[in-house]
């Protein structure tokens, strides 16, 4: 006959796994792709440094990240979500309704996209009507009333003072970050100063072989570049920075794309990226506190700090200071914050 | 010759014909080998720098303060030589500290990680660096000071964003996981199938349409799969995203009709006399299915799954559907976890900007070479070994 | 509770219920056999039985609890699930326990039972296949409801930036409709997939040749493991050469002939995926041209024709249909090749004859559609299982063809593979 003892032990082993299952402790975040690199690379330090679990960050887009940001609140739902842009009223509002009340914000600093020419190239300026021009579906007719599909072949059809080059653009693909900046930053705003579009904005990008999506890989538009003497590329500005010994970049209204221009708006393809933390999470997942804080630390965030490295465009020292302070203090954003689109609360 | 009554005047003309075609025959092959050896050569010849890596001799005072700021050796080091220091090793020095509590007040020599431009300048690729850091590092090296040792980074950790730091571990580990999830899954669904096929199933019009679908299931596109993956798994049944158990599942249901059809071969070499045998000595179908078939054929089916499982190890394009492809730099512990698996590495890897990426990739493709040909070296091996001969 | 545990716990629930079952009715026939009744099975069979037809009801409460819930039926927590199913699991045991006697056919009942569970297991396959076509069929379902078919079939222009927009939920009112006119991306695939034929029909045929006709058994026996190498190569590997490798070779060389070449051309990625197809077209050919009867070969022979003319004149237009499968099972395998075309041709959608231009395929936009910002409702996401389903029904009725041609070629030759 068999004894107790050996009935009860399948029962003894499977209870040992089952309990060895454990609830999840990972800071989850999702977002904007045009953050994800820097959030990225925080969250390795993250794990690298504090003995917290390596966060998993998820590239969802700055809207879709918002809706699974303000979802609601529990293990399920992210903690973090990046953003290419401040948090519209909407969402805020979708948030609240969900349960999502407390929520803290980040500048995380800006993001720059440049557009660079191959080395031995003549310096070149261009104003972003020239851009729009050169690269829109349909531009204003001569006369300005109507639109015409896009008759520009050469640079110098648009303006005779500029170079008589073939137009030729590689930039990213429509579901990359960078073109999605390039989009809001360039062709919307351009396309307001031309009134046959009426004041709205026009971001349809020519199809006829002038553009070129260049895929995910950046490193093939510097190669491209490099090669290629009439055509243009377009990326994060780290590119630029870091292949300066094979393409030079093309100067936006006389200003040249380098940290400091960016930061001080002077360069006008620039914006300001962000980070989102939901408030009410904090003590239900392990290290939210900590990682927002090693977000904002100075070797991160700050004016020398690494995030610089691998394309991050550092806020002035004081605007940092004060980004500091409203983590330090984990100050939650108001309706009147969303409206300004700011994350600081004023003094 | 002319003699000869079986001579053909266009003899010698069709005989040359004849050696040109079989030169022509001879060439696909070569250049077809000729390929394979180029490739194979391209990639180790980029891959073996990675294995190793460029370390610099560093004399640091440690003190407690190092432990709250790592990067506070910046300021004490030589300008230069702090530029050459890889953060990741920066970084890393508290817990190194805590390893060893005795060093705190002295001055220790340790080995530090050099950065990437460092280590691409000296294995003579592209780098970012000056002239004069150039020199800098010449004399460094000639000196001894800057060495190259056994890249040992490269097989403990996972991806990074700082390129020397960036490892297959991760990857590697993703794999087993999810490799567990397929075999657990495919391999006794699918044995079961072809057992049920070969031995059980009527021969009936819904056999047949049976074994038609299994057939066309095994053309369907792989990426197909991961249609499915994202539809059925993922946004229908609520499993997590990214993790090894839904890459695992979706990769199950792509090697099962491979498993599926070389089962069923191997059942079909049974002779059919073993189980007239069975059925003399009064067996039911299944004991002679279980005691004697089974067996028999057990060599021929593991040899079909272990094929079936090394071509879902190197699958790539359903796992990018179902979101394998995020930024996991620390080895999955469960297969609930969010995790990257070998083949998706290398793609992600082959995307980044950094040179030194190339070289991590190229030495991840011998890695995951090395594996899928033991796996094949091992199923030919049960095989030979332990198929019985009739 | 995580699904980990509930599953856990579950087992931790059946498996002890299965082994005590066991215990149980094989004591039970054990007793049976010590009073001297001669039992229909073994005592061993009576154990089996009784175990798993206790398994079974709780195996099917808990997943009809689980499919019911996944229906929207969330009435039912997941705890007091398991504790229905294991107490359904005890009723039965006690029934079983009951009912067996001395008469019970256990080992037919065993049987039947087990026939089921591989019927069930073969049924999975046929799932899967059902799964695919459903999940494509009804996601393209609602793509065609919002863009029509017709143009998506005819239209060539591929526009979806605005389609993305709305997606990434942001503002698009005025940027102009999305347009979804697949021709420039099946022309992509098809010209990459001829080009890629162009490279491994020539060099698989006649490399089966040589194989079949012409190696020495030495030569065969180190060719043929070379060949599964290359055939078990990963695509991403070929990707990655395609990308790195071959791309700037193809760029150098035509520059130096004055053509500007893409660096994601048609050409290198059809020259790559050509490579990859070779051994798939080699190893079957080889089947095929070896499986022609000697018989045949030696009458040519015998009549005075060079081993050439008897290739080219008896062997090959014997083996033909077989060849043309295998050709047919290639362009299936390059039609849904995914990571060459991912890493090494482009996403621009380019309708072109030029091969050193870049194109995209259907794959290609596939994951770019299912890997960007958007949400999975949008247009362009949903337009990746409109282009799924092409794929789908191509490569499928490709393989039919393939397989009935591979099919008749054996019963001709009396072959009794596949």
């Amino acid at each position: 006959m068999l004894s107790t003892k050996t009935l009860l032990l399948p029962f003894i082993s499977v209870a040992a796994i089952a309990s060895s299952a454990n609830a999840n402790d990972q800071i989850k975040i999702v977002g904007s792709s045009t953050v994800y690199p820097f959030t990225s690379y925080v969250a390795e330090e993250f794990g690298a440094t504090t003995g917290n679990k390596t966060p998993v960050v998820e590239s969802t887009g700055t809207g879709g990240g918002m809706k699974l940001f303000c979802a609601g609140v529990g293990s399920n739902t992210p903690d973090f979500t990046n953003a290419s842009r401040p948090m519209k009223v909407a969402e805020f509002e979708i948030c609240q309704e969900n349960g999502v009340k407390n929520i803290v914000g980040m500048k995380v600093g800006y993001d720059g996209v440049a557009i660079a020419q191959n080395k031995d190239n003549e310096a070149l300026d261009l104003t972003l009507e020239q851009l729009f021009l050169a690269l829109a579906q349909e531009v204003p007719s001569k006369d300005g009333k109507s639109l015409v599909a896009n008759p520009y072949k050469k640079w110098s059809d648009i303006d005779n003072t500029l170079p008589n080059r073939e137009i030729k653009m590689i930039g990213a693909p429509s579901t990359s970050g960078t073109r999605d900046s390039f989009d809001e930053m360039v062709m919307e705003h351009a396309s307001k100063s031309f009134p046959v579009y009426n004041g709205e904005p026009y971001k349809k990008i020519r199809t006829d072989g002038v553009y070129i999506p260049g895929g995910e890989n950046d490193n093939l538009i510097v190669q491209k570049l490099a090669q290629d003497k009439d055509a243009m590329g377009y990326f994060g500005y780290s590119f630029l920075e870091e292949n300066r010994d094979k393409i030079k970049g093309v100067t936006l209204n006389g200003v040249e794309p380098n940290a400091k221009n960016i930061s001080s708006g002077e360069y006008p393809i620039a914006r300001s990226i962000f980070i989102y933390m939901k408030k009410d999470h904090m003590g239900k997942t392990k290290g939210l506190e900590e990682f927002i804080k090693l977000y904002s630390s100075e070797a991160m965030t700050g004016e020398n700090g690494v995030l610089k490295t691998i394309g991050l465009i550092p806020m002035p020292s004081d605007e940092h200071k004060l980004t500091q302070e409203t983590i330090k203090s984990l100050a939650v954003i108001t309706p009147e914050m969303v409206k300004a689109g700011l994350t600081n609360p004023a003094k | 010759m002319k003699n000869d009554y079986f001579y053909i005047p266009q003899i010698e003309k069709r005989n040359a014909k004849a050696k040109r075609f079989h030169i022509l025959v001879s060439s696909a092959i070569i250049t077809t080998m000729a390929f394979l050896f180029f490739f194979l050569f391209t990639i180790i010849k980029e891959g073996i720098p990675a294995f190793k890596q460029s370390y610099i001799q560093v004399d640091i005072e440690i003190t407690q303060e190092l432990v709250e700021n790592p990067y506070a050796i910046n300021a004490t080091l030589d300008k230069d030589i702090a530029k050459f220091i890889s953060r990741s090793w920066t970084r890393s020095l508290p817990s190194q500290i805590e390893k060893n509590p005795d060093w705190i007040g002295k001055t220790v020599s340790l080995s530090a990680l050099t950065n990437a431009d460092v280590d691409q300048y000296l294995k003579g690729n592209n780098h970012k660096l000056s002239q004069d850091q150039q020199q800098k590092l010449d004399k460094m090296y000639e000196d001894g000071i800057i060495e190259f040792k056994f890249n040992k980074i490269f097989f403990t950790t996972g991806d990074s964003k700082i390129p020397e730091n960036a490892g297959f571990f991760s990857a590697m580990v993703g794999s087993v996981l999810t490799m567990l999830v397929t075999m657990l899954i495919a391999v006794p669904i699918g044995l079961m199938t072809a057992i049920y096929l070969e031995e059980f199933a009527p021969d009936n019009k819904f056999t047949q349409f049976i074994e038609i679908n299994i057939n066309n299931l095994a053309a369907i596109p792989s990426i197909l799969f991961g249609l499915l993956g994202l539809a059925i798994f993922i946004n229908f049944f609520g499993v997590p995203r990214s993790t090894p158990f839904v890459g695992g599942l979706t990769l199950a249901l792509m090697s099962l009709p491979i498993i599926i059809v070389s089962a069923k071969a191997a059942l079909k070499t049974v002779p059919e006399s073993i189980r007239q045998a069975g059925i003399g000595l009064g067996l039911t179908k299944w004991q002679i299915t279980r005691d004697h078939v089974f067996p028999l054929a057990l060599p021929g089916m593991l040899t079909g799954s272990i094929i079936a499982l090394a071509q879902a190890l190197g699958e790539t394009a359903p796992l990018i559907i179902v979101g394998m492809i995020a930024f996991v730099p620390d080895a999955s512990t469960s297969i609930f976890n969010a995790a990257t698996v070998m083949p998706a590495q290398i793609y992600t890897w082959s995307g980044m900007p950094e040179g030194m990426y190339i070289e991590k990739t190229s030495a991840a493709i011998m890695l995951l070479l090395g594996v899928l040909l033991s796996l094949n070296a091992i199923a030919i091996y049960l095989r030979k070994k332990f198929q019985p001969k009739w | 509770m995580t699904a980990q545990s509930i599953f856990l716990l579950f087992l931790g629930g059946l498996v002890p219920l299965m082994f005590i079952a066991y215990i149980i009715g094989k004591n039970k026939a054990l007793k049976m056999i010590q009073c001297g009744h001669k039992t229909h099975s073994q005592a061993t069979q009576y154990g089996w039985f009784s175990a798993l037809y206790t398994g079974l009801p709780v195996i099917l409460v808990m997943v009809a609890g689980v499919l019911a819930s996944l229906f929207g039926v969330d009435a039912i927590p997941k705890p007091m699930l398991i504790v229905v199913a294991l107490v359904v699991g005890v009723v039965a045991l006690l029934v079983i326990q009951k009912s067996i006697t001395k008469d019970t056919k256990a080992r037919d009942n065993i049987e039947s039972l087990i026939k089921g569970v591989l019927l069930f297991a073969t049924f999975i396959s046929v799932l899967t296949t059902f799964g695919i076509l459903f999940s494509i069929v009804f996601e393209a379902f609602h793509f065609f409801q919002r863009e029509s078919f017709w143009h998506f079939i005819t239209g060539t222009q591929w526009d979806p930036d605005t389609a993305f927009l709305e997606g990434a939920s942001r503002d698009a009112s005025m940027a102009a409709a999305a347009k979804f006119g697949a021709v420039p991306i099946f022309a992509g695939t098809f010209y990459i997939t001829f080009i890629a034929m162009l490279v491994a029909v020539p060099l698989g045929v006649l490399g089966a040749i040589f194989m079949s006709e012409y190696a020495s058994s030495k030569i065969r026996n180190t060719i043929k493991p070379l060949l599964e190498i290359l055939a078990g190569i990963p695509t991403v590997v070929y990707g990655f050469f395609a990308a790195i490798t071959v791309a700037p070779i193809l760029v150098n060389l035509f520059a130096k002939f004055g053509l500007s070449a893409s660096y994601e051309s048609a050409l290198g990625a059809g020259i790559v995926m050509g490579i990859m197809i070779v051994p798939i077209i080699a190893s079957l050919s080889d089947d095929v041209i070896s499986s022609v009867p000697q018989k045949t070969k030696n009458g040519a022979l015998a009549l005075g024709m060079t081993k050439a003319e008897t290739i080219k004149f008896v062997t090959l237009p014997s083996a033909m249909p077989g060849i043309i499968a295998s050709v047919l099972l290639g362009v299936s395998r390059a039609l849904g090749e995914t990571m060459i075309v991912v890493m090494a041709a482009s996403l621009r959608p380019n309708l072109t004859w030029n091969p050193l231009e870049d194109m995209t395929t259907v794959t290609v936009k596939i994951v770019e559609a299912l890997t960007g910002d958007q949400e999975f409702n949008s247009s362009l996401t949903l337009s990746a299982f409109a282009l799924g389903l092409i794929l789908f029904v191509v490569t499928l009725v490709i393989n039919i063809i393939s397989v009935q041609t591979i099919r008749s070629f054996h019963k001709k030759y009396k072959i009794s593979t596949l």
